[in-house]
């Protein structure tokens, strides 16, 4: 975290933009000599840079993550007003994503080898599509053709539809890549044998054995799936009008909102770390032999 | 030239749209539109929320005093009125004052405010709350940039009696009522100001025909109806509340999901439409085009005069000889706009346009580049002159350029190379734009500029607008440094006389163009498409705001 909050300052300082116009209305403003500098003196960025990073990192270690340049209030009340929407969105486009994909690779492995290279074609181009073309795509197909859902999210949760859509096919495809790699591997293991020997069916073997194979995979991968989704929630809030995290660090980068930027990296950053922990856990009741501290 | 007046155009349906005659078709369908009396269109009905979804920034702060952009007068004209207003001839016109009067020597104003208006909080709108609002502008703790600059000439306003406030300037000013009846100058509440700027900023309080009742940010502002509205502009067809019980005014950044929120009926007007968006409306019945290109400037290229190689004329000449636009504001703007010959818009009935000054000529433009001393060319064809390309830095500002404008200074490039300069567009972000023009690196820009009146010329073209603010900002982007340009400008701002006024800004508009310091590309484009059930909805001759006290909302 501290490693991310260094970063973040410094490398917002690199980007062209002074902060005290950033206060005084934004870029273009004409503020006055006096208002510049007596905004400089009110924030302290007429201390040199070293000065304000420590400062920074106090204030920090106290959890206070300063006021937003534009908007003027403090930037944990703006996030915190925005990040429920932004995780719903991330969590629901998750597990949707998990659920296309383990359909998707139990369905088309191992059932020959039609079945796998259609299967593999789907995930491939699922993975490569660019969000900002599938949302165009989906909101022709089902808002201007179909008229079923709306393009504009108003909280209600058919406007959530196509965002998580969206969000949930690019990811859905790399799942799948993934798990059909562990789901073949563990088909071609001893116990499947055995089952099928104790008459187990194909789609039981599946169900109820290889199906851990396939996911433990998966679900190592799902906390980077969700600072993924987190970073893909810029594009899909902005196009489906989502008030949410994506849309506020967006506009804060464009306004030199520093402290939004700050906060929003860092909050992102603690998802990271809060997943790493969660999904090793969840590995560990997925696979049993994580349990036993084992040498491997 | 004449204002072209602010036309409601009803689209046709027109069959056989290809692809390949897309420009030429749309150009037929546009010429063929008539321009619809909103009168015409049966009985106002009462009722209903009308959805706005605009893809303009949501504001940081409501309040137009504080900063004054274009997404803030877009939203507070919803709910905030100006002493004056202007008519589609371009004529000032009643609104929160009824008359005003200025003093023999121009120093003062005096304005007589309507009797029994209030703010929707109950407090009454007098000349206390006149002069609350001017010292409001001007406190710097207000951080107001474009009301600010506005009122530059008002010292103070002085109480006369309840209904008449004097404003005392400190040099004559002709575009004071103009200055006046822009949105970024409204007045509001004084209880209102009271509370302070987070609050203010949150839920201004003015006397509008909409209340501000809810904002949720990054989402949608709530504005309801003010049953006691009773302060309607001179021009308005309604003089009591609208007939809409409110506004949703949303915010949807995405200009193809705004369109689809249109064709679905989940919104029922949208704002920055893109041309091709227009174009395919057109086709289609069920939605009304309001075409409201803004005042002040018009869209232009300015060439910077302060440095080599523009400081020379012949080669100011030789880039606007040689590049080629109308084809491209044709084809790539589907016909939605129409090419400029003037540094402003087609909104000022003072505006002098010169298309002869404009026509292309490939060889004119060698000639004159030889004759500069741009002789030698290097390999890929650009010329040189000891040692130095000819080269063009083009900082392109995505936040304020479309993509058709884009794909337009693409092919200004591209005929600007046919005589050998080599331009080079960066496309940038707004604070990196504005950072570039602040250290001069730059020979050729467009900068929208919207303001009520031609004294933006003295703002965009008066030497002293080469001295940057604080920040490095400066409006004079041609770096246009003439005393007689000068001394136009300056007579024109403080003359009484309106025909004197026309004619220096005549003579000082003839001197900007024939000098070849810019290249007027169209109007500052502006417009809405409505859904047919929308009717009577206006933009507003100032700044053309939409304007939705004369709406009415059907089936």
């Amino acid at each position: 975290m501290w490693a991310v909050a260094t970063l973040t300052f410094f490398a917002i300082r690199l980007i062209p933009g002074d902060p005290a116009q950033a206060i005084l209305g934004g870029p273009g403003s004409q503020a006055s000599q006096e208002a510049l500098d007596q905004v400089r003196r009110d924030y302290g960025l007429d201390q040199p840079l070293i000065v304000q990073y420590v400062a920074m990192l106090g204030r920090l270690l106290t959890g206070d993550l300063g006021d937003s340049y534009a908007l003027k209030v403090p930037v944990a009340e703006l996030l915190g007003a925005q990040i429920g929407g932004t995780l719903l969105l991330a969590v629901l486009s998750l597990a949707l994503s998990w659920v296309l994909a383990l359909a998707l690779s139990l369905v088309s492995t191992g059932r020959g080898r039609v079945a796998t290279a259609v299967g593999e074609g789907v995930e491939l181009t699922a993975a490569a599509l660019p969000q900002f073309w599938l949302a165009a795509v989906l909101i022709a197909i089902f808002s201007t053709g179909l008229g079923w859902l709306p393009p504009v999210a108003t909280g209600t949760p058919s406007g959530l539809v196509l965002p998580v859509v969206t969000l949930a096919i690019p990811l859905a495809g790399f799942l799948a890549q993934v798990m059909r790699e562990s789901l073949l591997d563990a088909m071609s293991q001893p116990f499947v044998i055995s089952a099928r020997a104790r008459g187990e069916s194909a789609l039981g073997i599946r169900l109820r054995h290889t199906i851990r194979h396939a996911a433990l995979p998966g679900i190592s991968l799902s906390g980077w799936a969700l600072g993924w989704l987190l970073s893909g929630a810029v594009v899909v809030e902005t196009i489906f009008a989502i008030p949410g995290l994506g849309r506020t660090l967006l506009q804060a980068v464009t306004l030199r909102d520093i402290p939004v930027v700050t906060g929003v990296v860092l909050l992102i950053a603690l998802v990271y770390v809060v997943m790493t922990v969660l999904t090793d856990l969840a590995a560990r009741i997925a696979d049993p032999r994580l349990r036993q501290e084992a040498p491997r | 030239m004449r204002a072209a007046p602010v036309t409601t155009t009803t689209t046709k349906r027109r069959a056989g749209v290809i692809a390949g005659a897309v420009a030429l078709v749309s150009a037929i369908t546009l010429a063929g539109c008539q321009a619809a009396e909103p009168e015409a269109s049966g009985d106002p009905v009462e009722g209903g929320t009308l959805v706005y979804a605009s893809g303009d920034a949501e504001p940081t702060c409501l309040d137009p005093h504080v900063g004054g952009n274009y997404p803030q007068a877009l939203i507070s004209a919803q709910f905030l009125e100006s002493l004056v207003s202007r008519d589609a001839t371009g004529e000032i016109i009643p609104w929160l004052a009824e008359s005003w009067e200025p003093s023999d020597d121009r120093l003062a104003w005096e304005f007589t405010l309507r009797e029994g208006i209030e703010f929707t909080d109950g407090t009454p709108l007098d000349a206390e709350a006149v002069k609350v609002n001017v010292e409001h502008l001007k406190d710097p703790a207000t951080q107001s940039s474009t009301g600010y600059l506005a009122l530059g000439k008002v010292e103070a306003v002085e109480v006369v009696s309840d209904t008449v406030a004097r404003f005392v300037l400190s040099a004559p000013d002709s575009a004071l009522l103009e200055s006046l009846a822009q949105p970024w100058t409204a007045i509001q509440s004084p209880a209102g100001i009271a509370r302070g700027m987070d609050a203010n900023c949150q839920a201004p309080i003015g006397t509008g025909p909409f209340i501000v009742d809810e904002w949720v940010k990054q989402d949608h502002v709530t504005l309801v109806r003010n049953d006691d509205y009773a302060s309607a502009p001179a021009d308005a067809a309604n003089t009591g509340p609208a007939y809409l019980e409110g506004i949703e005014w949303r915010f949807v950044p995405d200009s193809s999901t705004r369109y689809a929120a249109l064709q679905g009926g989940q919104v029922d007007v949208i704002d920055n439409p893109q041309p091709d968006t227009i174009a395919a409306a057109q086709g289609d019945d069920a939605f009304t085009w309001l075409d409201a290109p803004r005042p002040g400037a018009s869209n232009r290229i300015e060439l910077n005069s302060g440095q080599a190689p523009f400081d020379d004329e012949r080669v100011r000449e030789a880039f606007i000889r040689a590049v080629e636009v109308n084809d491209g504001i044709e084809s790539l703007f589907f016909g939605t706009a129409q090419r400029s010959y003037s540094p402003l818009s087609s909104r000022e009935p003072l505006a002098y346009s010169d298309a002869s000054l404009f026509e292309t000529d490939l060889e004119a433009a060698n000639a004159l580049l030889d004759e500069a001393g741009w002789t030698a060319r290097d390999s890929d064809g650009t010329r040189m002159k000891d040692g130095a390309r000819l080269t063009l830095r083009f900082p392109v500002s995505t936040n304020q350029s479309i993509p058709a404008e884009q794909s337009l200074f693409e092919q200004v490039q591209a005929t600007a190379k046919q005589a050998g300069f080599d331009v080079v567009i960066s496309l940038l972000d707004l604070s990196s734009w504005y950072g570039a023009l602040a250290v001069n690196e730059y020979e050729i820009v467009s900068a929208p500029y919207t303001k009520v009146g031609p004294d933006v010329l003295r703002i965009l073209y008066h030497s002293d607008s080469i001295i940057p603010a604080p920040s490095g900002y400066f409006a004079n982007l041609s770096q246009l440094d003439d005393p007689e340009v000068d001394a136009l400008l300056t007579e024109a701002a403080s003359t009484s006389d309106p025909a004197e006024r026309a004619a220096l800004y005549e003579q000082a508009q003839q001197l900007i163009l024939g000098g070849y310091y810019l290249l007027p590309l169209y109007d500052q484009q502006n417009s809405f498409l409505l859904s047919a059930d929308v009717k009577g909805a206006r933009a507003m001759p100032t700044v053309s705001t939409p304007s939705f006290l004369d709406a009415w909302l059907i089936g």
